[in-house]
């Protein structure tokens, strides 16, 4: 399938700070991607990237065959509004609603009106003054007003209750059918949203620590969890992602999967093991951050193991 | 070109600060300069008289009371403007490029506001009272040939300035506008050291396209301190 984002080894610097660390993913056309990670890991610096609002310091981003960084075509083609997105001093909303369609060729004015009603965006009140869900809010509406084939969700709905949360993922899934488009969402609510994405990328301390198909995600990682020895005596020798102990029990995540000999072994030791749900994976993912290397391995060691299933 | 024209139309998108707020101020200064001179006509002075006319006409108000208005308006459209362009899809070139259209647009409509005024004032014998509002030396006593390029002039280089100080912002935050500021201030000190010793030949020699060569040269200075700061800018 064709990718309409591609990340190539991209590195992002800032002075001493490193962003982004030769970062390298695909999203394929047409998919829901979700972007995950610890605050810090790099999904906005990715992001703003993607929307050509930054530049790589090395490597290559490329939105639907362009380098997005001015390139006017691809920009009217890419909707990113920043969690913090700064508005025009005196901005009310019947501003942004009378400018977006003169940028966004695909603006759609009656999802734009079912999203300020259901959300009750207010119509005088100036931007600057509007709450933190209701500036999530207008950013929903012009991402998904906008109709862009590359639409860009960057924390979406912080501050967002749960029937705006739920009017934001009908909406989308039903736009999303009738005008399919590459949606690339970054969230904390990740058990909330895990039924959206088609594939789901991982980033820790700016690197890619797991790039999938969200059901592949489900068998990258177990937790293993019981009387802290026995776990302990499990774990041996596997790549240890997070562990958490309270008293003598303890609950550890590793990497591989659930297979027949674990799971003997630990019927036998009276311990628990389940599949990492998509939220632990990412939450053992950010209590990992500074181990870059072991990440590394372990996205190799995936992409092998991806590349083997391929040639089968 | 049409995404040029769709950062213009970004910035008119708040007509009443665009449009409004500017005849608003100018409707201030003409209140405020009538007062003066109803001031001046309580204490003694007599309409139309030479003392009377030269006083009036050394009134700089209408221009400088505009300044600061258009200076922070040029600072806003980068400042705040520039990230919500670049989050709508306008890329850094044609923000640029619409800037400058809107500076001129801007421009223009003052230009016919203050020359439709003045001759308002001129037909009305400066509006049947003796009051010089708009008929001022600074902007060219009453000749619509001087007036037009000094008003299109300033309020261009004041909207490109305000533009260049936000751009600076947008790219280097608070040390940005000091750092300019401190240039120019330095700047404009040598050039005084340097012009000092010719002042009387200056003076002397002194025409007015000489401003109108300044103002441009201040222009094209002020678009180039918005773009360059801008095509590196990382909106956060």
């Amino acid at each position: 399938m064709t990718a309409a984002i591609d990340i190539r080894a991209v590195t992002r610097t800032y002075g001493h700070a490193t962003a982004l660390d030769n970062v390298s993913f695909r999203v394929p056309e047409g998919s829901i991607c979700g972007l995950f990670g610890s605050n810090g890991a790099g999904k906005t610096t990715v992001m703003s990237i993607i929307a050509g609002h930054d530049r790589p310091s090395s490597g290559e981003a490329l939105v639907l065959g362009d380098t997005p960084f001015e390139h006017e075509v691809t920009g009217q083609r890419i909707s990113f509004i920043r969690d913090n997105q700064r508005y025009p001093d005196n901005y009310q909303l019947k501003h942004v609603l009378r400018i977006a369609p003169e940028f966004a060729p695909d603006w759609s004015a009656e999802v734009a009106a079912e999203l300020v009603e259901g959300f009750r965006i207010p119509a005088k009140t100036p931007i600057k003054k509007f709450s933190r869900g209701q500036l999530s809010a207008v950013a929903i509406v012009l991402g998904l007003a906008s109709r862009a084939p590359v639409t860009l969700f960057d924390e979406p709905y912080l501050g967002l209750d749960v029937g705006a949360r739920t009017l934001f993922y009908d909406v989308l899934l039903r736009d999303y059918g009738r005008h399919p488009r590459t949606i690339l969402l970054s969230t904390h609510l990740i058990d909330e949203s895990e039924s959206l994405f088609d594939r789901v990328v991982i980033l820790n301390a700016g690197r890619v620590a797991v790039d999938c198909d969200r059901d592949e995600a489900r068998e990258l990682a177990v937790v293993i969890s019981g009387a802290a020895d026995a776990v302990g005596r499990l774990t041996a020798g596997r790549t240890v992602l997070q562990t958490r102990a309270i008293g003598s029990l303890s609950s550890v995540t590793v990497t591989g999967i659930a297979d027949e000999a674990l799971l003997a072994d630990a019927r036998r030791a009276g311990v628990q093991v389940e599949s990492a749900s998509l939220q632990q994976l990412v939450a053992a993912y950010g209590a990992t951050a500074g181990n870059a290397a072991e990440h590394t391995d372990h996205q190799s060691t995936r992409t092998t193991q991806q590349k083997e299933a391929a040639a089968a | 070109m049409n995404a040029i024209t769709s950062v213009v139309k970004l910035h008119l998108n708040r007509r009443v600060v665009a449009l409004l707020v500017p005849l608003f101020i100018v409707a201030v200064v003409v209140v405020i300069s009538i007062l003066i001179s109803l001031l001046f006509l309580r204490g003694g002075s007599v309409p139309g008289s030479t003392v009377w006319v030269n006083a009036s006409r050394s009134n700089t108000g209408m221009l400088f009371s505009l300044a600061g208005f258009l200076v922070s308006m040029g600072v806003a459209s980068a400042a705040t403007t520039f990230p919500f362009a670049l989050a709508l899809g306008a890329t850094r070139r044609a923000f640029t490029l619409g800037t400058l259209a809107w500076n001129i647009l801007q421009a223009a409509y003052l230009t016919v506001v203050f020359a439709v005024l003045t001759l308002l004032e001129l037909a009305t014998g400066h509006w049947f009272a003796g009051f010089y509002i708009f008929d001022i030396t600074i902007l060219g006593a009453g000749d619509l040939a001087k007036l037009i390029p000094i008003v299109f002039l300033s309020v261009l280089a004041l909207l490109s300035v305000g533009g260049a100080f936000g751009a600076s912002w947008v790219r280097f935050g608070a040390r940005g506008p000091q750092v300019i500021a401190a240039v120019a201030a330095i700047l404009i000190i040598v050039g005084l050291i340097i012009a000092l010793p010719s002042a009387s030949v200056l003076i002397a020699n002194f025409a007015l396209w000489w401003l109108a060569v300044a103002g441009v040269v201040l222009v094209v200075i002020a678009m180039v301190g918005i773009w360059l700061p801008l095509r590196t800018a990382t909106v956060r």
